[in-house]
């Protein structure tokens, strides 16, 4: 078990230095220069370019990169909060709070809500419930969410004046709805229907015909026996998409004009902010790696017949 | 006995027809024609793969529904445009901000006229807005006969109005002059002949003005027209990118699969590279990246197929290039899946006996094997592009304007949401439906194509 996470952990760390360096290339190939404005002369930027080391050859400049992380150092912002500290930008400044927050509700929203949605799907399959709950989840899947949040900003904020229009740092209850419920939708959905395809799977196995002519209870059944086995591909799908959830939806933080780090991450893009660009780019991809190490390891639990190997499938 | 019980016992035979099936005659001796021998054949006639999916296809109702929907919208956009007189990229400027169905001053005065006459030309309803009759031969067919004419100096600010059975059936009625019941007080008669001149254009009279259905933007630009065209590109994205993805997942997956061995571990780890990837970041990114270099590509090269990726515009180009360089790694994993199941299949051990190829492997056996599961997933990898690039027009990065995709309306829209709400209804909708029926014809192909899957 530890051999096997070390392992995984050493591939991580390649992982991610590959992933370092496309980033790394692909902003370089932007045209243009960070320090480019309608005011810069040739000499400012010039200036700029050896205050931040970007007059150095680039394999020189990765190098310092690859060395800095390994210390810790982020570096500094380049241009959109000219040398603030990285670090300080993404998890000093509430930022990252605000993303996290939203996010942590918004998964527990997708299981709490979507995994019980599809039991009850598969549970009564065939009905008109599970009729009606197929139509809401594909139509679910099928809305783009930055319509539907507009859709429930014009209406809850706008007309019916129930809401908040700007969300902000979410203050109090009524600002977390709108962008919990928008950002959710989708996985809520997705969930619903996974849990759903998965279940009927399990229910029809030998093993719940047995349990049933046993005389198990049919809750113990679908909780107990179907839904832990119908779980591993829920948990396999919600491992990756918690990493994506947790730093922040841009849609959803634009629409509700909340500062989160979603926000912050594209506009760094399109600043080009190759400081922030990078410091993103890793901890986004450490948080998808170790996602997907706690997938694996939550397999074991989920079902202990599944041994870790390091080996491919 | 009653004969209830003898229907209810399977085992209770009626002895009549037995009696009477062994009855034989000479007759039954004889040869059977060919005739014959055919009907026996035809009555059991083996059912292919496809035409079984295809049955099953059809059995169910939800995904045939969809079907039915999606061809619709697949008319909408790529017929209709030919039906509407209004183009998606010309700007109306007197037909600004309508709301649908609306229809701008000039227009409703036109449309006014309608009622005077019996039919009317005017360049604003097949242009939109009301500039002029050009110099040049014209010829009208009207109540069977032809009406041909020539206009020497252009025709500013008015419209041709044809009336039944008068003497000089076409004249010109300026619209200064127009009342707003819409009688007129002055008009020039036009001298008219009975045949064409050689290359006269064919002006069709209407009887009213053709309404803008879903409104107009604030360019005055017609919705309906720009929903189409927008649908048109939207599909066009969806299916071109799963087509990238099917193509280089499934290469990528069947050789990945095939190989096995150390070649499969190093092609899975990059898989699993790739995977890893924060997808949203890299897109953002490429995008940026690509877009002046592909621009300044496309204006070096105007013809061609250089050109033709150019009229499509760097935006959506990029779009592809992201598919094929992120997205291909649930198409390979699939197929490896596929193949690392089919190749301990025997068939494939006795065409290696029979010493064929790894690639007449891959072409006659693999692939045809796992086509079901490359069918569904290419179907499903459609919404998925059509997505990403309304996410991308949503962050203005997609389409630029005048172009039109699903995404680009909708993320236009948002900017004047609170007043004019049917401007994100319409291209929301269609964009909705079809995502919506792309899934769920999906889902319906992997019931047919799998019957293994169906519970």
């Amino acid at each position: 078990m530890v051999s096997y996470i070390v392992k995984r952990i050493l591939g991580a760390l390649g992982t991610l230095l590959i992933i370092m360096a496309i980033t790394f290339f692909l902003m370089n190939a932007i045209p243009g220069s960070p320090f480019l404005t309608e005011k810069s002369t040739p000499q400012m930027i010039e200036l700029a370019n050896k205050k931040y080391g970007l007059d150095q050859p680039l394999l020189v400049q990765f190098k310092n990169y690859v060395l800095n992380y390994l210390r810790g150092d982020l570096g500094v912002s380049l241009k959109m909060q000219e040398g603030t500290e990285v670090s300080k930008i993404i998890f000093g400044q509430g930022k990252f709070e605000l993303s996290l927050k939203l996010g942590l509700l918004a998964l527990a929203l997708a299981v709490l809500i979507g995994i019980p949605l599809g039991c009850i799907a598969a549970y009564k399959r065939g009905s008109w419930l599970d009729g009606f709950l197929r139509v809401v989840t594909t139509v679910g899947v099928a809305i783009p969410t930055f319509v539907l949040a507009t859709l429930m900003l014009v209406f809850f904020a706008v007309q019916l004046g129930w809401l908040p229009v700007k969300s902000n740092t979410l203050p109090d209850f009524k600002s977390y709805i709108m962008p919990v419920i928008s950002l959710s939708a989708y996985y809520t959905c997705y969930v619903a229907k996974l849990t759903r395809t998965s279940m009927l799977d399990a229910i029809n196995q030998d093993y719940i015909r047995t349990a049933r002519a046993k005389g198990v209870k049919t809750s113990k059944l679908v909780l107990k026996h179907a839904l832990r086995n119908s779980l591993i591909p829920v948990v396999t799908y919600l491992g990756p998409v918690t990493a994506g959830i947790i730093t922040g939806s841009f849609v959803v933080e634009s629409t509700f004009q909340i500062p989160g780090l979603g926000r912050y991450f594209v506009q760094s893009v399109l600043n080009r902010d190759y400081t922030v660009i990078m410091a993103t780019t890793v901890i986004l991809s450490a948080l998808v790696i170790i996602m997907n190490l706690v997938v694996d390891l939550v397999y074991r639990l989920v079902d202990p017949r599944i041994t870790l190997t390091t080996k491919g499938d | 006995m009653t004969e209830k019980f003898a229907k209810i016992s399977p085992f209770m035979v009626d002895p009549e027809p037995i009696e009477k099936a062994f009855q034989l005659q000479d007759g039954d001796f004889e040869r059977a024609t060919s005739d014959e021998k055919e009907s026996v054949v035809e009555k059991h006639k083996s059912i292919s793969y496809w035409r079984d999916a295809g049955r099953r296809f059809r059995a169910n109702t939800v995904s045939m529904v969809a079907l039915f929907i999606f061809i619709l919208i697949l008319l909408f956009a790529f017929l209709g445009p030919a039906l509407i007189p209004y183009d998606y990229a010309q700007q109306y400027r007197t037909a600004q901000k309508l709301a649908p169905g609306e229809f701008s001053k000039e227009e409703q005065l036109v449309q006014n006229v309608g009622k005077h006459c019996d039919g009317f030309f005017a360049t604003t309803l097949q242009a939109g807005s009301l500039t002029a009759i050009r110099k040049g031969d014209y010829y009208i067919s009207a109540d069977g006969k032809t009406y041909a004419f020539n206009v020497s100096k252009a025709i500013e600010k008015a419209i041709l109005v044809y009336i039944k059975d008068s003497e000089t059936p076409l004249s010109v009625v300026k619209m200064k002059d127009v009342n707003e019941d819409g009688t007129w007080n002055d008009s020039t008669p036009i001298e008219t002949t009975d045949t064409p001149a050689e290359g006269a254009t064919q002006i069709k009279l209407v009887k009213s003005v053709f309404p803008h259905v879903f409104g107009t933007d604030s360019a005055g630009r017609d919705l309906m027209a720009r929903t189409m065209f927008g649908a048109r590109v939207s599909i066009i994205i969806g299916i071109a990118a799963a087509l990238i993805v099917l193509v280089i997942g499934s290469i990528y997956g069947s050789i990945s699969g095939l190989a096995g061995g150390t070649t499969d571990f190093i092609m899975m780890r990059v898989v699993e590279l790739i995977y890893s990837i924060p997808e949203v970041l890299i897109v953002l990114l490429l995008q940026v990246v690509l877009k002046d270099p592909l621009q300044a590509w496309f204006d070096a090269n105007k013809t061609g197929f250089v050109g033709a990726l150019g009229d499509l515009g760097s935006g959506i180009v990029s779009i592809f290039i992201t598919f094929a360089l992120l997205y291909w790694v649930t198409m390979a994993r699939i197929v490896r899946g596929q193949v690392l199941q089919l190749k301990k299949q025997e068939y494939v051990t006795a065409a290696v006996a029979l010493g064929a190829s790894k690639w007449r492997i891959i072409r006659r056996h693999l692939l045809p094997n796992a086509v079901g599961a490359l069918v569904i997933t290419t179907c499903l990898q459609i919404p998925s592009a059509i997505f990403l690039e309304s996410f991308l027009s949503f962050l203005g990065l997609g389409v630029s304007a005048p172009m039109a995709s699903l995404g680009s309306l909708c993320s236009d829209a948002l900017e004047s949401i609170t007043l004019y709400p049917y401007r994100l209804i319409f291209p929301a909708v269609i964009l909705t439906l079809i995502v919506l029926t792309l899934n769920l014809i999906g889902d319906g192909l992997r019931d047919a194509l799998d019957p293994r899957l169906k519970k």
